[in-house]
């Protein structure tokens, strides 16, 4: 590894709206990357909470101008905002109120050593996944989970979206069976199973219920 | 606002001046973040100082993000210019870093964390924040470190210099012996220390 590295924040590989600085760099002691709005009104960071990972999240708007919801409030934020979410569980998006609207964002897990989310490993097939998906395109999203899985057998968050997918596609059979090894290699994908709507079409499902609990 | 969030502004940060036109702006101790180590550095005039010359003696990587303004880098005596957007990471800790404004009101943002352990926070955050208050609050400060991270070298010795500023001898004397027990660094630094050199066991 070298001793330094540099690079402008217009000279990083993107995927999407999301600049890869942890990955170009090969940072590993927190999570840290940026995400872009093109245009006023993109979405920049995609509602979630953090509860699976545990983070805390500090944004900083480096440049441009955002609208934050957090928790269902709405938070103006010009540059040089920082937005720290505490909480996991808070749920948190921005959206850009101007072009080119840049928000760097940094996490980890208290009291924790920082370890790379399995999203990130398998992102090319999770954002393909994730294209079909929003155009209800619910075969071929699995599809790429399967083609995600040849490639990184050990992903359980590829095997899980396999199993959601699945579900929407009306395979059962192929959403249980993906689901149990996802639930076996981290417990932690019961309780997500559980009040996912991805899987309403097996809620009746005997063999759902006895793996979600 | 709730617990669950804080927001404020970069420019909203305290001001604490360090060295040579560098300004300290905690970030990590004003949110207590707990997961990495964050703060900005800004300096109002050009070739003011926004990241001192330093190695990481805690064996943090760093990353470093010029946010506004524009900032020249020394990384092992190599020049690197950095206009707002750059970015600076430092694997290994012993690389000699420092950076100047080409700016005024050049803001620098760094992050730090050990690569396979959970962060603590340094015990310089608290003698930085110290450093500009009155014996008293200075005090208080550095019983707040001890609080958070328990006794440790530096933070002893700070505490003792407070003290001994303040006229509590005694105090400064107990603490400075512990310190130095801790630390044996801090017995050199006492020596140079207008209030501490007396109080040296």
């Amino acid at each position: 590894m070298t001793r330094w590295a540099s690079a402008h924040l217009d000279e990083i590989g993107r995927r999407d709206t999301w600049i890869t600085i942890r990955e170009h760099f090969g940072v590993r002691a927190l999570g840290i990357n940026a995400f872009v709005g093109a245009e006023a009104g993109d979405e920049i960071i995609h509602a979630h909470a953090e509860d699976w990972h545990g983070h805390e999240e500090l944004y900083v708007v480096l440049e441009g101008h955002a609208t934050f919801t957090v928790d269902g409030d709405e938070i103006d934020a010009p540059a040089r905002t920082i937005v720290y979410v505490r909480e996991p569980s808070a749920r948190r998006g921005a959206v850009a109120k101007a072009p080119g609207t840049t928000i760097l964002a940094a996490g980890g897990e208290p009291g924790a050593a920082f370890e790379p989310s399995p999203y990130d490993a398998a992102w090319q097939w999770m954002q393909r996944g994730t294209e079909h998906y929003r155009a209800g395109r619910y075969a071929e999203a699995a599809a790429e989970m399967r083609d995600g899985l040849a490639e990184l057998p050990e992903n359980s968050a590829l095997r899980y979206n396999l199993a959601c997918y699945s579900a929407l596609a009306r395979e059962p059979e192929e959403a249980l069976a993906a689901l149990r090894q996802a639930v076996e290699e981290d417990p932690r994908f019961a309780e997500l199973a559980r009040s996912d709507p991805d899987f309403a079409s097996l809620r009746e499902d005997p063999r759902f219920t006895q793996l979600v609990g | 606002m709730s617990a669950a969030y804080e927001v404020l502004s970069l420019d909203e940060l305290d001001r604490v001046p360090v060295a040579e036109g560098l300004e300290w702006r905690p970030i990590r101790r004003r949110l207590g973040i707990r997961s990495f180590g964050t703060n900005a550095y800004t300096s109002e005039r050009v070739g003011g100082w926004v990241v001192e010359e330093h190695v990481e003696g805690s064996g943090h990587e760093e990353l470093y993000v010029v946010v506004s303004g524009r900032a020249r880098f020394t990384l092992d005596g190599e020049e690197l210019d950095a206009p707002a957007g750059t970015i600076v990471f430092l694997p290994e800790n012993d690389v000699t870093r420092k950076a100047v404004a080409e700016e005024e009101g050049t803001t620098v943002l760094a992050f730090g964390g050990w690569p396979d352990r959970p962060f603590e926070p340094s015990q310089w955050e608290w003698y930085f924040e110290a450093s500009e208050h009155e014996p008293e609050r200075a005090i208080e400060i550095m019983r707040e470190g001890i609080a958070e991270l328990g006794e440790r070298g530096w933070l002893l010795y700070e505490l003792a210099r407070h003290e001994a500023r303040a006229g509590r001898r005694d105090h400064a004397r107990e603490h400075l012996t512990k310190a130095v027990e801790l630390e044996p660094r801090a017995a050199e630094r006492a020596g140079g220390d207008e209030h501490l050199r007396e109080l040296l066991p």
